[in-house]
């Protein structure tokens, strides 16, 4: 099988990653919870993850790395931190259901759409520029689009919101492993990513990274203050109680050392020429429409397609017949389908890792030119 | 043998004083805190030798980091609040 699905889960891993989770699980116990040694064990796993990935993101202290589940259980922690009944929010044209379906649920909340043309950077800088003006209490932005790849100019957004004073949260689903990050620069409230995507973790796994006070989704026990009925005030342990993934934590910690290893820059550079590969040959292809940035610059490691008069979904169905792994349909976000008009239709999204190779992109283009010739 | 335990508010920020010690060249051990010191409830020390407290307490300045609390015992159940 050829899998082309990254943007959804990161299949293949760096080996290190699944054995580090299996000597966990007889290992490890938890954090914080015990003196013993599986205990320890466990601590200094959970610690060096923590410093690794302030490493990464440019976190200055790593008590502000957060364990969380995956992105959308970061994100509900920061939305529900900073958004309230009858707050006023802007979102960019192409967030996920991670970051509108927790919207909707508060109550009151004015939700403006900062929409602009997909590939477009300078129009979403002057979309949230227009809204920023109005006026508005905080500001999502996805950094990537998990469905055409489009990468949102999130530092000119950023640099916006400090100068509105407006706290910013970034979904960068698509971008943490993917492309350069620095929480530090950014000055952003609140960072929220999974582990299992462009990390190379295990499902079940996620960061949040905090420069903003946060309110606890979870409450329960935190291994401190344990007498106290009140959620500790400081991070990491106002936002993790209960038990860690400490398994899955361990297999982050050994992704995370893959791309420090590897550079996000090399890993970069690898995705957007897989991408333009894919995107240059099939535009070749009678048919189709691809979704491909004119600026390379604007895309990362996602591309989505249509073929004129077939379902995305039976489409994918024959792919995955012929041994190629996409995700086809709405893809959680379907409010990035209505900005770029493919909301009817939905597309065929094909998203690459760092473990892609350009033979495999052959591959799937030829079998995308026999299925338009059926 | 006389130590002392540098309580901290948590398991985190204790694993970052230790390590911010070692990176100086002091030996140094996060352990949960005992319970006749520990406060609210569990928490977490580091424990370093006698000697190192002067040079310990210079380097947690300059790296901005604050001990909750510091401990001198001899290892035989007592502790005995150090003013700072």
């Amino acid at each position: 099988m050829i899998y082309l699905d990254s943007a959804a889960t990161t299949l293949q891993k760096p080996p290190a990653v699944a054995r580090a989770s299996a000597r966990a699980i007889h290992r490890y116990a938890s954090p914080g919870r015990g003196g013993h040694p599986p205990a320890v064990a466990a601590a200094q796993v959970a610690f060096a993850c923590r410093e690794l990935a302030a490493e990464l993101f440019h976190v200055p202290d790593p008590e502000q790395v957060v364990f969380t589940f995956n992105a959308t259980h970061g994100l509900n922690i920061a939305i529900k931190s900073l958004v309230h009944p009858g707050s006023r929010v802007v979102i960019s044209g192409y967030e996920h259901n991670a970051v509108t379906r927790p919207l909707h649920a508060i109550p009151n909340v004015d939700i403006r759409v900062a929409s602009s043309p997909l590939f477009d950077q300078q129009a979403a800088v002057r979309a949230f520029r227009t809204e920023l003006e109005r006026g508005v209490d905080v500001a999502i932005c996805t950094h990537v689009s998990n469905v055409f790849g489009f990468i949102l100019p999130v530092e000119q957004i950023a640099q916006l919101c400090r100068s509105y004073q407006v706290p910013l949260i970034l979904d960068v689903s698509q971008s943490a492993g993917c492309l350069p990050l620095d929480a530090q620069a950014l000055g952003a409230a609140f960072l929220a990513m999974p582990g299992h995507k462009g990390l190379y973790g295990p499902q079940g796994t996620g960061l949040l990274l905090c420069s903003a006070d946060a309110s606890p989704l979870l409450e329960g026990g935190t291994g401190s203050e344990s007498i106290r009925q009140e959620m500790p005030e400081f991070l990491p342990d106002r936002l993790e109680a209960g038990t860690h993934n400490i398994a899955g934590i361990a297999g982050l910690l050994e992704g995370l050392r893959y791309i420090k290893r590897r550079g996000v820059e090399a890993i970069a550079a690898h995705e957007r020429s897989l991408i333009r590969q894919m995107g240059v040959g099939a535009s070749q292809i009678p048919g189709l429409q691809i979704y491909l940035a004119e600026n390379p610059l604007a895309q990362a490691g996602v591309l989505s397609l249509r073929f004129e008069g077939q379902d995305c979904e039976e489409l994918g169905e024959k792919l995955g017949d012929r041994g190629f792994a996409l995700r086809a349909g709405l893809h959680c976000a379907p409010l990035a389908h209505k900005t770029a008009g493919t909301l009817d239709t939905g597309t065929l999204r094909a998203s690459v890792s760092d473990f892609n190779t350009h033979q495999e992109i052959q591959q799937f283009l030829r079998v995308l030119k026999t299925l338009s010739k059926a | 043998m006389l130590y002392y335990l540098i309580v901290c508010r948590s398991l985190t920020y204790a694993q970052r004083t230790a390590a911010a010690l070692e990176r100086a060249g002091i030996t140094a051990h996060t352990l949960r805190s005992p319970k006749s010191i520990a406060g609210e409830g569990c928490s977490h020390s580091v424990k370093i030798s006698q000697r190192s407290l002067p040079d310990a307490l210079r380097i947690l300045q300059r790296v901005g980091l604050t001990p909750k609390r510091i401990y001198i015992t001899a290892g035989d159940g007592s502790y005995q609040e150090v003013e700072l």
